[in-house]
C-alpha cells in the first residue's frame, strides 16, 4: 500500500485491486492508506476500488468518469491517464464506466464559493478547499461547471503514474532488472537490453505486487500529449464515419420503442386522456399512463416513428402546474421583487457609499431583462431501459449517473446496487442532461414490458416543451458618472432561486440559503468602482429552472458589462480604455489587453453604419473578453468579425480550447440574437428550431482566438465562452447604430441578416 | 366549349389521385366582370402562399404569412441561384422532397417543409409578384412576354399542371391556404381572360 | 418494401409514409443519420439519394421509388475515406458530432455540383445544417479544404 507521505497532502489516494486477469488502478472508495483486508479474499476487486486504468491480458482500459456531451471530456480525460501510463490512447479501450461514489466531482462547486475567483488569498483558497468535500460527501458524480480539468486534472495523471510504475515493478520482479533501469513506451515495459514487455503481458504480475504510489508526476516540458498544438481527439473519426454511437443510437435484440405526451406544466397532473385513435395505428403495442418524473401518456411500439405518430394522436387534458400561465405575468413577478426587503435574497459586493452616491446629482437609470432559454442540444432526451425482476439497466447520455441511479432505484422499489447505470456519449446537452425527468419516464414505461429494453425518446417538440429552462430574470440598475470616470454601479437582478430546485429535484433535499446564480457573472467581476453594490433578489419560483450553459453568468456577463458600457459611453471614456483603468486584477487586464491587441482596437467607431463593442466576464475561474465589430446594412445587423482571449491557466489541449470558447461564443451568440422561450397556458410556445433558431453559418463571423496561460492552476473552457458574447455584439450594435438594446433576444429590437 | 383535364396521370405516377379542375370559360364576361374577377386573382397571387415564391429577379424565397411571424428571406440563407432550384447550393428538393403517394397527407407536420408531387423551385423570374401592387401583377400576367408565351386558356391549364400551385390550395402543416379555390381561382382567370384581361387602373 | 442503402438490398415491412430516417435508424439499425427535429429545420438526418443531398426525415419510404441511399456510414470507399470525412478529422470540426453526418453528408453532395466554391457558396449550401456546438468557422475552412482535396485528387 501507499506511504502516507506525499500522499496525506492529496485528497485522494491511488491504489491497485486484483480483477478477473489482471488489475485495476484507481482511488479507494473508502480513504484508509492502510491495506484493506477485504482485497484478500475478493476475486474481483472492483469492489473496493473506483479504477481509472485496468490492465488485463485482452487490453488496456482507460476508465474516463466524466461524461462526453461534445466539450471532449472522454479525450482529454484518456491524455490525461495515457501520458503518465505510456500508451497510445487510440491502442486501449476506453469506457465511462459504471457510476460510483468514489467518482464523485472535487471542483463542481467551487463556482458557488463567497469569494470572487480572481481572490487568490489563503481564506479564499481554504473556502474553496471546503466546497470540494461538499461534492463528496453527497457522492456528486456529476459532469458540470466546467470543473472535467480542474477535477480531474492530479487524480488521473497520478493513476496513470502508479499503473506505470508497478507495471514497471512487475517487469522488474520477472527480469532481475531494477524498477530504475527500466523504461516505459507506448504499452509497454522496455529492459535495458530493449526488450519489451506488453503492459497486458504482466496483468496477472501487478495485481500480486503492492502498488508503487510514491510517484512523481512528469514535468510539463516533458508531457508527449498535453498541451501540444497537434493533439486529436480520439473521438473524432468516429464522429466523421458515423460509427459513434450516443445513447439514442444503441440497439438491443428485441428492443421496443417507445415515446410520451407529458405535461407541458411542468408538474401539474394528467387529468384525463383519450387514446382510442392512437391504440389502433401502426405498430402500436401498449399505451401506459406515466406518473414518474411529469405525469403523461406514453406509447410502446415497433419503431420510433409509430410511438410518435400515436402520441401525437392521444388527447389529453392537463391539470395547471404550480405556476403562473404566461410570461406576462411571469415577468410581472420578476418585476415585483426587485429591490423589495421581502425578496433580499444576497449581496456579495456593497463597496464605498451607493446610496450616499446616488442620492445627489445626475442618475442614470436603466432596466433590463432576459428570457427563459431551451438547451435544445441536437440528440434529444432519450434512455434505454431494461427491468428485470432482478435489476435495472439503463443505458443513457447523461450528467448525473449516480442521481438517475438512487432514483429510478426508488420509484422502482429496488436497491440501488441493482440499478446499472452506463453512460452513453452526448449530442449536446448544454446542461440539459444535467436532469432526468425523461429517464423516469423510460423506466416506469420499461417496468410495463419488463424482461424487454425500451428506447425511449422525447420528440424534439416534447424536448424543447418539457425542459428545464433557463431562467428568466430582471435587473434594475443604476449608476453615476462623475470627472469623465464611472463612479457608481448598482445592480439589481431578480430571479427565481434555481440551485435549491434543481438539487431538490435530483436529491429530494432543499439547500438553504441564498441562490449564488441569481448574481454570478455580475458581483464577482474584477472591477474597482468606488461606489459598487450587486444585489440578489429571490423572485417566487414559477417555472421550475436549472443550469444552462455558464449558468448565472450567461445573463449577468450581459447585465454587468452592458451597464458598464452604459456608463462608460456616458462618461465619454474609450471603452476598452476605462475596462482596463477599472479592472484590480492583473490577468484580467492582460486579457483586455490581449484582445485590444488582437482586434487592433481604436475606439468603437469604424466608420458608418460599423462599430465595434468590448465585453469581459470572468466566469469558471477564466476571464475572458471579447471584441465584436458588426455593420448595419440595409439587410440588418451583420457580424463581421470576433476575437475571443481568454486565461485559462494551463492548456491541455490547444486545438479543443479554441473550439470551446468559439463554441461557446456562437451558442451564446445564437441566443443573444433569435432565442427564446415564451410560455402561454404553462407551456412554452417555441416546440422545435423553426422558432428556435440559433445562429447558422452565414451569420457565423470569423472568429480569432487567443488564449493565455497567467491564472494559476488549471481551468475548464466549456463555459467562459458564453457570457461575454451577448454584451460584446450588444456594445458593438450601439458602437454602430446608437441603439442601446437591454433585452434578449436582439431581434425583438433590431434585425439581423 | 368544355376541357376536362385530369391532370395527376399525364405526369406522375398513376397511382394519384388529384381533384379534377374543370376549364370552362364563359360564353361572355363583361369588363367589370373581368375586373371583379381580377381583384380575386389578385388575392390569390399576392397571397403568401403564392407570392413566396414568386420573388422576381430575388432568388431568395420569402417567409411570410400568418404561420411564419414576421416577413423575410427563407431562413437558412436558402438562395435557389440561377437554375431557381438550388442547384449551384443547396436543392430545394433537399428538403421539399417529392411526395408521389398519399398526396392528401403528404404535409400533415406543422412547419415542416411542403412537399409536393414534383421538383420544388421559385417561380421563374418574369413572374415578379412578392410585394407587387394588383396593376403590375395583371400587367405582368397578360404580357405574353412575362407570362410564359400562355394565353388565357393556356394559364388556367397551366395552373391545372402545376403541382406546387394544386398545394397552394392545400398546404397542411396549419399554413393558410390561398384564398377561393383552384377551380374558382381558374374560373376568375376564365372570366378575366374572355373579358379580355382588364387591369385596374393604378 | 424492397430500399437499397449502402449498395445493400434491405426488405422491410412499414408504411409507406414512413420517413426514410426512422426506416434506417430503427428498422436496418443503421444509425449514423440522426434525428434532431423531425421537420428538415436541422440536417442531422442528410443522406444521399442517388448521390442527392435530401433529408431523410422528409422522404417518405414509399416515394424512395428505386432510389439508391448512401448514408454516412457508406461514404468512404475501401480505398479509405470521402476527401470531405479526411477535411473533418484534418480540421476537428466535430465537438459532440451529432450533427456532423448530415454536414459531412451536405458537403459531399454540395461539392460534385461546385466542385470550387467560394465562402457565399459555401454560407449558401452549408446554413440549413444546425450545429448546436458551433462548429461552423471550421465547417466552412474544412469545406475548402475537401474541395481542394478533390480537385487535387
Amino acid at each position: 500500500m501507499a506511504s502516507v507521505g506525499k500522499i496525506a497532502r492529496r485528497t485522494f489516494l491511488i491504489g491497485s485491486a486484483a480483477i478477473a486477469g489482471g488489475v485495476a488502478f484507481g482511488t479507494y472508495m473508502v480513504k484508509r492508506p492502510i491495506p484493506n483486508p477485504l482485497l484478500d479474499d475478493l476475486a474481483d476487486g472492483e469492489a473496493a476500488i473506483t479504477p481509472f486504468v485496468k490492465i488485463a491480458a485482452e487490453g488496456v482500459t482507460l476508465i474516463t468518469p466524466r461524461a462526453d456531451k461534445g466539450q471532449g471530456a472522454y479525450s482529454i480525460q484518456a491524455y490525461l491517464i495515457a501520458e503518465e501510463l505510456d500508451i497510445d490512447p487510440k491502442d486501449t479501450i476506453r469506457t465511462p464506466g459504471l457510476p460510483g461514489p468514489a467518482y464523485y466531482n472535487a471542483a463542481v462547486m467551487t463556482e458557488g464559493s463567497p469569494l470572487p475567483a480572481y481572490d487568490e488569498s489563503a481564506t479564499a483558497e481554504t473556502i474553496r478547499s471546503v466546497l470540494r468535500v461538499i461534492p463528496k460527501l453527497f457522492a456528486l458524480q456529476m459532469t458540470g461547471g466546467s470543473s472535467t480539468v480542474p477535477d480531474m486534472y492530479d487524480k488521473l495523471r497520478h493513476a496513470g503514474a502508479v499503473a506505470r510504475e508497478t507495471l514497471k515493478e512487475a517487469a522488474a520482479i520477472r527480469t532481475g532488472f531494477a524498477r530504475a533501469q527500466l523504461t516505459t513506451e507506448n504499452g509497454h515495459v522496455v529492459t535495458p537490453d530493449g526488450d519489451k514487455i506488453a503492459y497486458t503481458d504482466l496483468a496477472v504480475e501487478a495485481a500480486e505486487i503492492d502498488p508503487i504510489t510514491d510517484v512523481e508526476l512528469r514535468d510539463p516540458k516533458d508531457w508527449r500529449y498535453l498541451g501540444k498544438p497537434g493533439l486529436t481527439r480520439i473521438d473524432m473519426e468516429p464522429k466523421c464515419t458515423g460509427a459513434e454511437k450516443y445513447g439514442i443510437d444503441l440497439n438491443f435484440d428485441g428492443m421496443l420503442f417507445a415515446s410520451i405526451c407529458a405535461n407541458p406544466g411542468i408538474g401539474g397532473a394528467l387529468e384525463s386522456f383519450d387514446a382510442s385513435a392512437a391504440e389502433s395505428m401502426p405498430g402500436v403495442q401498449s399505451i401506459i399512463e406515466v406518473k414518474a418524473g411529469n405525469a403523461g401518456v406514453a406509447v410502446i411500439a415497433s419503431n420510433t416513428w409509430y410511438a410518435f405518430q400515436a402520441v401525437n394522436a392521444i388527447e389529453c387534458e392537463w391539470g395547471a402546474p404550480a405556476y403562473p400561465a404566461t410570461s406576462a405575468e411571469i415577468f410581472a413577478n420578476l418585476e415585483a421583487a426587485v429591490n423589495k426587503e421581502d425578496n433580499f435574497d444576497h449581496r456579495q459586493r456593497d463597496e464605498g457609499d451607493v446610496d450616499a452616491a446616488l442620492a445627489e446629482g445626475e442618475v442614470f437609470e436603466a432596466q433590463y431583462r432576459i428570457p427563459f432559454l431551451a438547451h435544445a442540444p441536437m440528440e434529444p432526451m432519450n434512455a434505454i431501459v431494461k427491468v428485470t425482476d432482478e435489476k435495472v439497466e439503463i443505458w443513457t447520455g447523461t450528467q448525473i449517473p449516480l442521481f438517475i441511479k438512487n432514483r429510478v432505484a426508488q420509484n422502482l422499489g429496488i436497491e440501488a446496487e441493482n440499478v446499472f447505470v452506463y453512460v452513453q456519449p452526448m449530442g449536446g446537452s448544454f446542461g440539459h442532461k444535467l436532469e432526468m425527468t425523461h429517464v423516469e419516464q423510460a423506466a416506469e414505461v420499461a417496468a410495463s414490458v419488463k424482461g424487454t429494453p425500451v428506447k425511449f425518446t422525447w420528440s424534439r417538440e416534447e424536448d424543447m416543451t418539457h425542459d428545464y429552462p433557463r431562467p428568466a430574470s430582471v435587473m434594475h440598475a443604476r449608476g453615476k458618472i462623475k470627472d469623465g470616470k464611472v463612479d457608481t454601479f448598482d445592480v439589481s437582478v431578480s430571479q427565481s432561486a434555481m440551485a435549491p430546485g434543481w438539487f431538490g429535484r435530483l436529491t429530494g433535499i432543499g439547500i438553504p440559503g441564498p441562490d449564488a446564480t441569481i448574481t454570478t457573472g455580475s458581483w464577482d467581476q474584477p472591477f474597482a468602482i468606488p461606489n459598487y453594490r450587486v444585489t440578489g433578489y429571490r423572485a417566487p419560483d414559477m417555472v421550475p429552472v436549472s443550469s444552462w450553459r455558464s449558468v448565472g453568468a450567461s445573463g449577468n456577463g450581459f447585465y454587468h458589462d452592458t451597464f458598464l458600457d452604459e456608463l462608460i459611453h456616458k462618461a465619454g471614456a474609450d471603452p476598452m480604455e476605462e475596462r482596463l483603468r477599472l479592472c484590480l486584477h492583473e490577468q484580467s487586464r492582460k486579457v483586455l489587453e490581449e484582445v485590444a491587441e488582437l482586434s487592433g482596437w481604436d475606439g468603437p467607431s469604424m466608420g458608418e453604419d460599423k462599430g465595434r463593442g468590448v465585453a469581459f466576464c470572468l466566469s469558471f475561474g477564466v476571464p475572458t473578453a471579447q471584441v465584436i465589430e458588426v455593420t448595419n446594412t440595409d439587410r440588418g445587423i451583420r457580424i463581421d468579425k470576433a476575437f475571443i482571449v481568454a486565461d485559462v491557466g494551463r492548456v491541455l489541449d490547444p486545438m479543443n480550447a479554441e473550439a470551446q470558447l468559439t463554441g461557446g461564443m456562437i451558442y451564446a451568440l445564437s441566443h443573444a440574437i433569435n432565442s427564446e422561450l415564451t410560455y402561454e397556458n404553462y407551456g412554452p410556445v417555441q416546440n422545435n428550431y423553426h422558432a428556435y433558431e440559433g445562429l447558422r453559418l452565414y451569420q457565423t463571423p470569423q472568429i480569432e482566438v487567443r488564449i493565455l496561460e497567467n491564472m494559476s492552476g488549471i481551468r475548464g473552457v466549456g463555459e467562459p465562452g458564453v457570457p461575454p458574447a451577448a454584451p460584446a455584439l450588444g456594445n458593438a450594435i450601439f458602437a454602430a447604430t446608437g441603439q442601446r438594446i437591454r433585452e434578449m433576444p436582439f431581434n425583438k429590437h433590431i434585425d439581423f441578416i | 366549349m368544355t376541357t376536362r383535364l385530369i391532370v395527376a396521370s399525364l405526369t406522375i405516377a398513376a397511382s394519384v389521385v388529384f381533384a379534377e379542375v374543370e376549364i370552362s370559360p364563359p360564353e361572355s364576361a363583361t369588363q367589370a366582370e373581368g375586373l371583379d374577377a381580377w381583384s380575386r386573382i389578385f388575392d390569390v397571387a399576392s397571397h403568401p402562399r403564392c407570392a413566396n415564391c414568386h420573388t422576381g429577379p430575388s432568388d431568395r424565397p420569402m417567409w411570410s404569412g400568418p404561420t411564419y411571424g414576421t416577413t423575410r428571406p427563407h431562413g437558412m440563407n436558402i438562395q435557389a441561384g440561377d437554375s431557381r432550384m438550388g442547384v449551384e447550393y443547396l436543392q430545394c428538393s433537399t428538403c421539399h422532397t417529392t411526395k408521389d403517394t398519399d398526396w392528401d397527407n403528404a404535409n400533415l407536420m406543422p412547419h415542416a417543409a411542403p412537399r409536393v408531387a414534383m421538383g420544388w423551385a421559385l417561380a421563374p423570374v418574369e413572374a415578379d409578384w412578392f410585394g407587387k401592387t394588383s396593376d403590375e401583377i395583371c400587367a405582368q400576367l397578360r404580357d405574353p412576354d412575362l407570362n410564359g408565351g400562355r394565353d388565357m386558356l393556356e394559364i388556367a391549364e397551366h395552373l391545372n399542371h402545376d403541382l406546387i400551385l394544386h398545394w397552394a390550395w392545400n398546404p397542411g402543416g396549419g399554413r393558410e391556404p390561398a384564398p377561393y379555390s383552384l377551380q374558382e381561382h381558374v374560373d376568375d382567370i376564365l372570366i378575366w381572360g374572355v373579358a379580355g384581361m382588364p387591369c385596374p387602373e393604378s | 418494401m424492397r430500399l437499397t442503402v449502402n449498395g445493400t438490398e434491405h426488405e422491410v415491412d412499414v408504411t409507406s409514409d414512413m420517413p426514410l430516417l426512422w426506416v434506417l435508424r430503427d428498422e436496418l439499425n443503421i444509425t449514423g443519420p440522426k434525428y434532431g427535429c423531425g421537420i428538415a429545420q436541422c440536417g442531422a438526418c442528410t443522406v444521399h439519394v442517388d448521390g442527392f443531398a435530401v433529408r431523410s426525415c422528409q422522404l417518405a419510404v414509399g416515394d424512395l421509388a428505386g432510389g439508391h441511399v448512401t448514408t454516412i456510414e457508406g461514404l468512404a470507399s475501401p480505398e479509405g475515406l470521402h476527401a470531405v470525412q479526411e477535411a473533418w478529422i484534418e480540421h476537428q470540426v466535430a465537438q459532440c458530432g451529432y450533427c456532423q453526418s448530415g454536414q459531412i453528408m451536405q458537403a459531399a453532395s454540395f461539392l460534385e455540383t461546385n466542385p470550387e466554391p467560394t465562402d457565399e457558396d459555401i454560407d449558401a449550401a452549408m446554413s440549413a445544417n444546425l450545429c448546436r456546438c458551433g462548429t461552423y468557422p471550421r465547417i466552412r475552412a474544412a469545406v475548402h479544404a475537401a474541395a481542394k482535396k478533390l480537385q487535387e485528387a
